[in-house]
Parts: C-alpha cells; structure tokens; sequence
C-alpha cells in the first residue's frame, strides 16, 4: 500500500492558500509519517468517526489516522424514512469513503474490531489484524435492548419485525410492509423509551407513512402505541398532524396513545398479529417496533458503558470517564441536554478532533461548544426543526443562551415550506461536511 | 487579544453600539466549525439555499446575526441559532469566516 502524502497544491485546494500560509501547514507537505508519527484510531465510520478523521486532519497535519469500519460504503440513517415512502432511494444516501481517503489521507481498514487491550493501547480486529493507537476513538451507534420486549429478537428484526432504525435491508423490509398492508388496515407504530437515536424520528415515521397512506391507502392508519406522555417537536408534530391528517378528528390518519393511556407495547405475538401493551392486547395489520436502545456493541465490549447503558465522558473533550485514551462520540455517549442526532455527533467530533490534537502536543484542551439543528418532514412539503447551541456547564452539556428552540407555529405556510426546503438542503450539505 | 486589521474595524465603525472589544472564551475556528452542517466546511457551500459564509463582509455578517438574535430580522431558524452567542463571540466567527477563500469547497478525488 502506498502512504498517502499532500503535496503543497493540494494542502492549498484543503486547507486554503491563507491558512496553509498562516498555519504553517506547509511544514506537512509530505505526510509519509515518521516513526514519532502519533496514531489516531478511530473505530465505526459513521458520522462521528468520518467527520472526526476529518477535522482531526484540519487539527493536525502530521497525524497517522486509521478508520476501522465494517462497509466499505456507508448509508446514512438520516432521511431513511423518506426512503421508505418513495421520495429518495437508498443510493442516494450511500457515501464512500474515497475522497476522506484520497484528499484528508486517512487510512481506513474495511473490518470489524473484537477486542481493545487499553493498558497496551492495541486493538485487535474480527481478521486477525492489530494496530496501536496513542488515542482511540469509538463511535459505534447504538445497539437494541430486543429482550424488553416477550417474543421479539434480534432474528425477528431481520424478517419479520424490521426495526428500521440502521440504515440498509431493513428500510426496504418495512418499506415492502408499509406497501403490502391491506386496504384500511392498522400499521402499529411503537417508539422507544429513554434516551435513544434521532429522537424525532419514529414521528416524522409515522408522518410520512400517512402522508403515503392518503395516496394509496386512504381508510388505513398510523397507531402510535407510545411509551412516553410527550416526544421531540411535540407542538409542532401535533399542528402539522391537524393540517395535514385530521389528527383529533374521527378520521384522522395517525392516533396517538401515551404512557399513561396504556401506549406502552411490552410484547408480540407475530402468529396472532397482536400486541400486548399495558393497555390490554391491540391487534395490527403492520407493525413497526423500534426498540429501546444502549451503547453500541463495542462500546459495551470495551466497558465504555455505565449503569445506564451509555458511555460517560468527559463533556469537555468526550474522553471516556471510565478508560484514559479513550474518546466515544455520536449516538452511544451520554451528553445530556443533546440529543442523539448526527448533528450532534458531528460537533462532537468537531470538538474531539481539537482536544485530541491539543493533547499530542501537550497542550490543554479549549473551551468546548457544539450545536444541533434537526429537521424533520411532517409531510414532503411541511418541515418543522429543533436546534440549540450547547455549552458546558457544572460539568454537564446544556443550551446555550436562549438558543433552544421548536419552530414556530405560524399560520403563513412559508415556514413550513422552507424548512421542506432546508431539510434536503441540510442534508446534501452535510453528509458533505462528513464524508467530502 | 486578537489585532482587528484596519479593514475589519473600518467596517465595523458603523456598529458603535457593540464593542467588539469584547473578550470571548471559545477559538473563534470551533465555533464556525458549527455551521459547516448547513453552511458548508468552513462556510463554503456555494450551490445551496442556506447562504455561504466565506469571504463574507464582517460588517454584513456581524449585523445580520444580531438582527435575528434581537428578533428584527425575519428567519426560519437562524433566530434561534443566534440567540446561543454573544456579540463577542458573533464578532470572532465574522473574523474567521471573512479570511475563509469565497469559492466551493471541493476536495479534488484522487486516485493513486
């Protein structure tokens, strides 16, 4: 394999021609690193991990950084939903990691790691292989907690209950189900409880499949069986529900019950197409069961996880709380007010790629600051969004100045409309930032 | 503290209600590291419907970030965004994204 290396043209066309002159930069214009070189792994090329290889290498120029990653293409679990009712396909939300390789020189090794010795900082992979690292990164997503549920596993999820909630197979597993219900039949909708992934993202679900049902299914419904009394965007969803599906009218085309109607499902009988819920058995036509979530599987592997099930970190520099040398971002670490979104995991690892560049130089890390801005789709023409700006304080991530914030509820439909807008422009612009 | 080029504060004479003699604790280039999701990398996301920031006139950036922080402005979510800094800290992100080159940020593809 030939190092990757930068010529001064191409630092100029990364970096810029001022900051290449102002940062010194030009000093790295051969990256074929020296035996000093510190090693940077980074384990899952999800969103936190590509866009901490990337900054990592905007930080620093000299770095040896390697990203460990099972697909060799990576399909965003942003807009997923939009897939399964007919407005995107797959491919257009699959990434390949060539221009991370090509233009930012990182190493990236299509495999899977099993076990990470920290005393001897080496990770060991599924094909045998070993690296060490001066810093480890981890950014593995989540993992499913199948066993709250009597009758549903990890199998199950693969043929017959698609959680939906990775991107891939399953998104065209419930896709085809969503499809094939019968005419006015029930598709069950159940969003997990606690802290989980893309916290509006079971209700922009049940949005879009009612949006879809309007065409081609109109006497169908979406239940939302609930484990919780609100959700994120709760004002907006509800007002976007009213205009756009009759929601509180006797023909709406979503119904939701909270926890405290019995919306919790704690069972599935698939034979009987039967739920059993705290309010007694609900039967459904189609059924959608995202389950209640924790760390990822190497996270919890490794012994990143507390209690809870997430990762605890230092919220200045999300270093593991529990292993020195360890980083976990995105999805399977625990930061408080932000929610589990790719946005968040994005500024995370905006921040990690500065304290880990400011720890191999000895330095202390800055002040950390990161943002959320998260659109969902009420109807392909109706956006709502939440965002915040995030700052620490008293060791625990919160928003910032009066940024935290729902979109309006204004009669103009420009809002809405805009946000539409904004949504797909969103997302064009950062899987850019991620993997471009 | 930071030197303000001639250029810079000349623009900014007009604002004498904001000093931006302010201190402010966070590096300026990991706070505009947060707009990169819409904006672009380093502001330079010229093909869409949420504007550019690189290149752009300190002047023009720092009033339009107050104007939807206090609510005079009309947006769809940049008010909200706008209330999470302060004028110091507006100002140290108009700094950063005006030395930014104003052209697509297009890594070139190489295969070797």
């Amino acid at each position: 394999m030939t190092k990757p290396t930068l010529n001064r043209r191409q630092l100029i066309k990364l970096f810029g021609a001022s900051a290449v002159a102002a940062s010194g930069l030009l000093g790295a214009s051969s990256l074929a690193y020296g035996k000093d070189a510190h090693h940077v792994v980074v384990v899952g090329g999800g969103v936190g991990g590509a866009t901490f290889a990337k900054y990592l290498r905007f930080a620093d120029p000299h770095v040896k950084i390697t990203v460990i990653e099972p697909n060799e293409n990576y399909i965003t679990c942003l807009r997923t939903n939009d897939v399964m009712v007919g407005l995107h396909t797959l491919d257009e939300l699959t990434f390949s990691y060539e221009v991370l390789k090509n233009q930012y020189a990182i190493q990236f090794v299509f495999d899977s790691v099993t076990h990470v010795d920290a005393d001897k900082k080496r990770v060991t992979t599924a094909k045998g292989d070993t690296l060490n690292y001066d810093k480890l990164v981890v950014s593995p997503g989540i993992d499913f907690r199948f066993e709250d549920y009597e009758g549903l596993s990890e199998a199950l999820s693969e043929t017959d209950l698609p959680h939906a909630y990775k991107a891939g197979p399953q998104t065209l597993l419930l896709k085809k189900q969503l499809e094939s219900m019968r005419q006015g039949g029930t598709f069950v909708l159940s969003p997990p409880a606690g802290n989980f992934r893309c916290p509006p993202g079971p209700y922009e679900r049940a949005s879009l499949f009612a949006e879809w049902m309007q065409k081609h299914n109109p006497s169908a419904k979406v239940l939302i069986l609930d484990p919780k009394n609100s959700h994120s965007k709760f004002g907006p969803f509800r007002k976007g529900w009213e205009r756009l599906y009759g929601f509180g009218s006797d023909n709406s085309l979503i119904e939701w019950v909270s926890l405290n109607d019995g919306g919790r499902v704690t069972g599935v009988d698939i034979a009987n197409k039967t739920l059993k819920t705290d309010g007694g058995l609900v039967k459904y036509d189609a059924c959608n069961i995202i389950p209640n979530q924790k760390a990822g599987k190497i996270a919890q592997t490794i012994g990143l996880t507390d209690a809870s099930g997430w990762c605890p970190v230092n919220r200045q520099t999300f270093e593991s709380s529990l292993i020195p040398n360890i980083y976990v971002l995105g999805d399977s670490s625990i930061a408080d007010e932000m929610p589990k979104s790719g946005n968040a995991a994005n500024t995370q690892a905006k921040v990690a790629a500065k304290a880990i560049a400011a720890a191999l130089k000895g330095e202390a890390p800055g002040e950390a600051i990161f943002a959320n801005v998260c659109y969902s789709l009420v109807g392909h023409r109706y956006g709502i969004s939440i965002s915040a700006i995030y700052e620490v304080r008293d060791n625990q991530i919160v928003a910032k100045g009066k940024s935290a914030g729902v979109s309006p509820i204004v009669e103009s439909p420009a809002q809405a409309t805009l946000e539409a807008v904004y949504q797909k422009n969103w997302h064009r612009t950062f899987v850019k930032d991620v993997f471009g | 503290m930071k030197k303000i080029t001639p250029w810079l504060a000349a623009g900014l004479i007009g604002l004498s209600s904001h000093s931006f003699a302010q201190t402010q604790k966070y590096d300026p280039q990991a706070m505009a590291w947060l707009c990169a999701p819409c904006h672009g990398t380093n502001g330079r996301e010229f093909h869409e419907s949420m504007p550019a920031l690189a290149g752009l006139n300190p002047d023009y950036f720092i009033r339009t970030m107050i104007e939807f922080r206090e609510g005079q402005r009309p947006t769809v979510i940049m008010d909200r965004v706008a209330r999470g800094f302060t004028d110091a800290e507006i100002e140290a992100m108009a700094t950063w994204f005006a030395q930014q080159p104003a052209e697509q940020w297009t890594p070139e593809v190489k295969h070797d």
